[in-house]
């Protein structure tokens, strides 16, 4: 058996997630004892080769690659893990970070490109929305439900709600300003770039 | 129980709620009429980010400036208590408040952004709002008013065989403000039992996610479906009519897939899907058509409710 010293372990990785904007849980993530209760809980888990704690266990090992780790991208975000964790870890959360991480990388964009229509909507029209190039799809699943969105209008109208929200160019300028200062745009600009090129290597 | 406000409210248009079950937004305007609760809605609020942000499209200095913005608009109306009628709104929102309280740098870096480009008006300053006085969920102002309801009731649905659905993100993100518990989550159960019913209360899956998770449903659907009839399995077990919901993120997932999903298990999954706010405005006496807004379901209400049956007083 090998002894790990603590002033051995490669704990940068985890003190890059700790000061990590959205890390709300300060050091949790250095107190995962391994106990598992994370991925007893977990439907990603259970349905796929995901596995929260060994997450932790990679990150505490220092361990990058998991950057690039396809299953990352299975956490269905339920918090489940974050809820029930015995020390006050959040896996949900670190893996989130973990995203965060491998996109400013330029890891993963291609998991990015079926969203970019949210990114669109809400930057050019300050409206949150589900992407239309899934719209095909659900139409297919989903019956009637293509034609309930031709009616939404007049749904509203009976249900005495306004028409679906148009917001003003006001708030639209104000809504694109702010994606544009934070840096937002740059990054979906980057991200469609890499998208362009991919499609045209595969045609 | 933490303080809960009646009043100074905005309540924060949902982009699901919107486009997929405008009936949400209508059912929980009657009952907050009903009951007394003062509130407004913003034509300047936008979405919270939601789907971009858990589809990780969204940074998270992104989405908070997005949520200063509209804590700022909250603030000037003078109704800092911001309800939200989705649960991830509610999480994302509750989240970006704790963060611009508690990191000065993120904090900083946005008001910095803000007065160097022309938006000082939207600073946020820490302490503007509190996680926990003045971020909620439909369903915490409704469970303030939990005495008031059953004389408010006219219609009978206790025939009906009753099981709710906790959104994860109502109820496990920042589970120190949960009412009505975690491990076993019950305020839902506790405000349809003042409607006069009882629901099943604990079944397997109970605090299980609805499959959704995001990009799993769209782009990753096996992994999202399978998640799904767990529970939709464990429902149908237990002979449910009627599966309420707080969240549009949930009811799309079982409302629009239940009939795909039950082709995959080779099962008729039957339940109908209301949000607890349909339910208790059902029960209330609110047409299915003018406040239920029963033609956005695809599982059809009158599948199950084929007659309404008048209280006996």
């Amino acid at each position: 058996m090998t002894t790990q010293k603590i002033t051995d372990t490669p704990i940068e990785f985890a003190e890059d997630i700790i000061s990590d904007v959205k890390n709300s849980k300060e050091d949790g993530v250095l107190k995962c004892v391994q106990c598992g209760m994370c991925t007893s809980t977990c439907p990603a888990a259970r349905h796929s080769d995901y596995n929260p704690r060994d997450i932790i266990e990679r990150v505490l090992d220092g361990d990058i690659s998991i950057l690039k780790d396809d299953n990352i991208w299975n956490c269905f975000y339920c918090y489940t893990c974050h809820s029930v964790c015995p020390v006050g870890n959040s896996v949900c959360e670190v893996n989130q970070i973990l995203k965060q991480f491998a996109i400013s990388k330029g890891i993963g964009y291609d998991k990015l490109y079926e969203y970019m229509g949210f990114a669109d909507s809400y930057f050019t029209a300050a409206i949150g929305a589900i992407p239309e190039i899934f719209f095909e799809d659900i139409a297919n699943d989903v019956p009637g439900w293509w034609e309930f969105r031709q009616n939404l209008g007049e749904i509203r109208d009976e249900l005495e709600l306004e028409p679906p929200l148009m917001p003003s160019k006001e708030v639209i300028g104000e809504v694109s300003k702010i994606l544009t200062i934070t840096g937002f745009k740059d990054r979906i600009d980057k991200i469609r770039a890499s998208q362009e090129e991919k499609n045209e290597g595969d045609s | 129980m933490k303080e809960i406000p009646d009043k100074n409210i905005l309540l924060f248009r949902s982009c699901l709620v919107s486009v997929e079950y405008p009936g949400v937004e209508s059912s929980t305007k009657f009952v907050f009429d009903k009951l007394g609760i003062n509130y407004a809605i913003s034509e300047k609020q936008t979405c919270c980010t939601g789907l971009g942000h858990y589809s990780d499209v969204f940074d998270q200095v992104s989405t908070s400036a997005i949520g200063a913005r509209n804590f700022r608009i909250a603030k000037e109306l003078e109704r800092p208590n911001l309800v939200m009628m989705c649960a991830t709104c509610y999480a994302i929102n509750k989240k970006s408040v704790k963060l611009l309280n508690k990191k000065d740098d993120l904090r900083e870096k946005i008001n910095k952004l803000f007065d160097e480009n022309g938006l000082a008006h939207l600073k946020y300053e820490k302490g503007d709002l509190k996680p926990t006085e003045n971020i909620f969920h439909v369903v915490d102002i409704l469970y303030n008013k939990i005495d008031e309801i059953p004389d408010k009731i006219k219609y009978d649905l206790s025939g009906y065989t009753i099981a709710t659905h906790h959104g994860c993100h109502y109820c496990k993100v920042h589970y120190e403000d949960t009412i009505g518990g975690v491990r076993d989550p019950r305020i839902m159960d506790d405000l349809i039992e003042a409607c006069g019913c009882k629901t099943i209360g604990w079944y397997d899956h109970k605090r299980s996610t609805c499959g959704t998770g995001f990009r799993q449903r769209y782009s990753n659907r096996e992994l999202s479906f399978s998640a799904t009839a767990d529970k939709m399995n464990a429902i149908d077990d237990e002979d449910v009519d009627i599966l309420v919901h707080l969240c549009p993120n949930c009811h799309i997932q079982f409302d629009r897939y239940q009939h795909l999903i039950g082709e995959r298990e080779g099962r008729k999954f039957k339940a109908i899907h209301l949000n607890i706010t349909q339910f208790i405005a059902l029960a209330m006496g609110g047409d299915l058509d003018k406040v239920i807004g029963q033609k956005a379901h695809t599982v059809p209400i009158n599948s199950i409710i084929k007659e309404l049956k008048e209280v006996e007083k």
